[in-house]
């Protein structure tokens, strides 16, 4: 079925704006548009799970929420010989990643808009500069993190010390780090926007079922329901956006669960799935006019792929942590996220709490070990302290998602192949930030340390990305393809630069700002 | 595709008892956890054993890749001290036999409450009102740290002195001047004469 699990449903021949997902991006958008009165149409390819689906267990969790569609990767990244099939870690469902999401909402800093100007000529690296700045997006970081109730800002109190947290905070105190703080984090320390303080139950990247954490699921979308408004169609996979004679999209052809396909009219559509697929649909949307694909002229879609820096440090103590006991990830230390290129490389990363039960340490610890080396790190499990470093990696044009025309995926639709390699700034900043790490826990007396290669990438950035030049990039300071006026971009996918922050409260900020840019575009017709 | 073997043994197509112990003997060694007692060695093996049943290739692998521990152990494998039974298994570490055995078994073994038992994780925590009232915090061999940033303080975001230096290049320059990033490839300095 096509039908909308709402209450309102849109005519599939009436014009309709149609937003493509429903993560941080899409359902922010579609919250925002229903909120000022303008109906929409969400295609989201995944279920409908609430929080009674979700469940306390890492693999059925995985297998309930993760995108599993067949993908393949190349290149020298080690998630290609790790996870040939698993480049990204994504959620397939209404509410996108929000609901897998750790929760953290770091801001960009200034200058991590305008890194071309402020790091220099990189070889290698494709940086521009964004055509926005700081000032453009500080108030919608305002509304975003008010939304989003985060942690230590605007009156929110802070997230409580849990075990991890100790061992990481006074491990960066005597370090010699000073930044450091439980937050900012998007889960309430107290009740906050009808949502509950957090029971710290440490299953956070399972969806949450306390709710304690912001998601599209908890907030947005509800709220966008009740307006009215909403017409939102889950299991519902957009596989063509097409367009009429003058250029301008008209349409969003999809299929329901059982492979019908649909096709659904449109005077605007906002794509927002996730940087795979955004531009996987803009690929599959290629016609003579647009022989590249959709919004494609510059040449740049699917290219710039970034993922953030990403690794693990554990350490290993005598005494017992529990690191699984409370929020997975509930701490950060900010020192190394400067830009200081005496270290060695241009940009910063931040160290953040988190933990994995045996399940996943066991899958993700050491891929592809075994034996008593292997075997020996799950023995340490309840003396365990985990670190995840998340820090800017450098966009490169050859770094790029394309259609894999010799794999197809149920429907015979070319699956996306994610092609990565490693910067020499990444690996350097990789290697400093591991090396930090080890110096955080060694600190605490660790007996003990462990580096985890990147896991399936969570941060899928920068495949469609905001240029003030149509050459240069695929969308406008607004999102709105340079090509294409009705055709805008609303998820990561638009980010020019990656920083080192956890990338959703930008994403969420953006699709604010997008959807007052679109309603007032609206208004006076000029779109 | 499926070759005849050089020794017939190893054309078997069935999994017998004693392949099953074999397998369960592998997971010990490749996988050892003095605390850990058989329950869930054996669960994880039959998992294997399974999974094998319903992929014709995974279930060929794994007979053949069994009886061709015995070739390599000069016997039973089964018979093998701890050391010795290690140095087999790291011979065949790169067959797909063995690739299959160890994905299932980490995927599957510590998925498993008697393992998380051992390894003292203690599983699904929602129903249980989470960690809140049961030792969320409850480290104590370490001072409490404080949860908030220094007040009063500002971080820098860029180090002193960053933007007044020529910015260093990652790697050395390949590639011609691309559109986004204008600029010289090349000093303007050329060669110094006397």
């Amino acid at each position: 079925m096509t039908s909308s699990v709402t209450g309102f449903s849109v005519e599939q021949d009436e014009e309709a704006i149609v937003i493509i997902g429903s993560g941080a991006g899409g359902g922010t958008l579609a919250y925002e548009l229903t909120r000022k009165g303008l109906p929409v149409v969400v295609l989201e390819a995944g279920p409908y799970l609430t929080h009674d689906d979700y469940v306390n267990n890492e693999w059925e969790s995985f297998n309930q929420m993760a995108w599993l569609d067949p993908r393949t990767t190349s290149g020298s990244w080690r998630i290609a010989r790790d996870f040939p099939n698993l480049p990204a870690w994504i959620v397939k469902a209404v509410g996108g990643t929000t609901t897998h999401w750790s929760g953290a909402t770091p801001r960009f800093k200034a200058h991590e808009f305008k890194t071309r100007s402020v790091y220099g000529r990189v070889e290698g690296a494709n940086l521009l500069d964004w055509p926005i700045g700081i000032e453009d997006l500080a108030p919608y970081y305002d509304r975003a993190e008010k939304a989003m109730g985060s942690t230590h800002v605007h009156g929110r109190p802070p997230l409580p010390a849990n075990n991890n947290y100790k061992v990481f905070a006074n491990g960066a105190e005597k370090a010699g780090y000073k930044f450091y703080a439980t937050g900012p984090y998007a889960t309430n320390a107290e009740e906050y926007d009808g949502r509950p303080a957090s029971i710290q139950d440490g299953f956070n990247f399972q969806g949450d079922k306390n709710k304690s954490k912001w998601s599209i699921l908890v907030r947005e979308m509800p709220r966008a329901e009740q307006t009215g408004l909403l017409d939102l169609r889950p299991n519902s996979q957009a596989v063509q956006i097409t367009h009429n004679a003058e250029g301008q999209v008209d349409a969003v052809l999809y299929l329901d669960k059982e492979g019908n396909l649909h096709r659904q009219a449109a005077k605007l559509v906002c794509l927002a799935a996730n940087s795979i697929e955004t531009p996987r649909l803009l690929l599959l949307s290629g016609t003579p006019r647009f022989p590249d694909g959709l919004a494609n002229s510059s040449g740049q879609v699917g290219r710039n792929y970034m993922r953030h820096l990403t690794g693990t440090v554990w350490g290993y103590f005598d005494k017992p942590v529990r690191m699984y006991r409370g929020e997975t990830m509930a701490g950060v230390i900010c020192d190394e996220s400067v830009h200081d290129p005496d270290r060695g490389f241009a940009g910063g990363y931040y160290m953040e709490t988190i933990s994995l039960g045996p399940a996943f340490m066991a899958a993700f610890v050491e891929p592809g070990a075994w034996g008593p080396d292997f075997t020996k790190l799950l023995d340490s499990y309840t003396n365990t302290a985990g670190m995840w470093i998340v820090g800017e990696d450098m966009p490169q044009e050859s770094n790029r998602v394309t259609l894999n025309t010799t794999v197809k995926d149920e429907n015979g639709l070319p699956v996306p192949n994610v092609h990565y390699d490693d910067h020499p700034n990444d690996v350097a900043m990789r290697e400093h930030a591991y090396a930090a790490g080890e110096k955080v826990y060694q600190a605490v007396d660790a007996v003990g340390t462990h580096r985890t290669p990147p896991y399936p990438s969570t941060h899928n950035l920068g495949t469609a990305r905001m240029s003030e030049r149509p050459e240069d990039g695929v969308v406008d300071r607004w999102g709105r393809t340079h090509d294409v006026p009705n055709l805008f971009i609303s998820d990561g996918s638009v980010f020019t630069t990656g920083a080192a922050a956890n990338p959703t409260l930008t994403i969420v900020a953006l699709a604010i700002r997008q959807a007052d840019y679109i309603a007032e575009q609206l208004k006076t017709q000029q779109i | 595709m499926v070759f005849p073997a050089k020794y017939p043994s190893l054309n078997a197509m069935e999994m017998t008892e004693d392949a099953r112990q074999t397998l369960i003997r592998v997971l010990r060694v490749a996988f050892p956890h003095e605390k850990i007692p058989d329950a869930p060695y054996e669960r994880t093996a039959d998992k294997i054993l399974a999974e094998a049943q319903s992929e014709t290739w995974f279930r060929v692998a794994l007979t053949q890749g069994l009886l061709s521990l015995n070739q390599l152990a000069g016997g039973d494998f089964r018979d093998l001290d701890d050391d010795a039974a290690l140095r087999v298994l790291r011979r065949v570490e790169g067959t797909e036999f063995f690739g299959f055995v160890r994905r299932t078994t980490v995927l599957n073994l510590y998925d498993d409450d008697e393992v998380w038992e051992v390894l003292g994780y203690e599983g699904a925590s929602f129903d249980r009102g989470g960690y809140i009232t049961r030792g969320f915090n409850d480290l104590d061999w370490l001072p409490e740290p404080r949860v908030d940033y220094p007040e009063g303080e500002q971080m820098p975001e860029i180090a002193p002195g960053a933007l007044e230096v020529p910015q260093p290049a990652a790697e050395e320059a390949s590639a011609a001047d691309s559109t986004n990033q204008p600029g010289a490839t090349s000093s303007d300095m050329e060669e110094v004469k006397k």
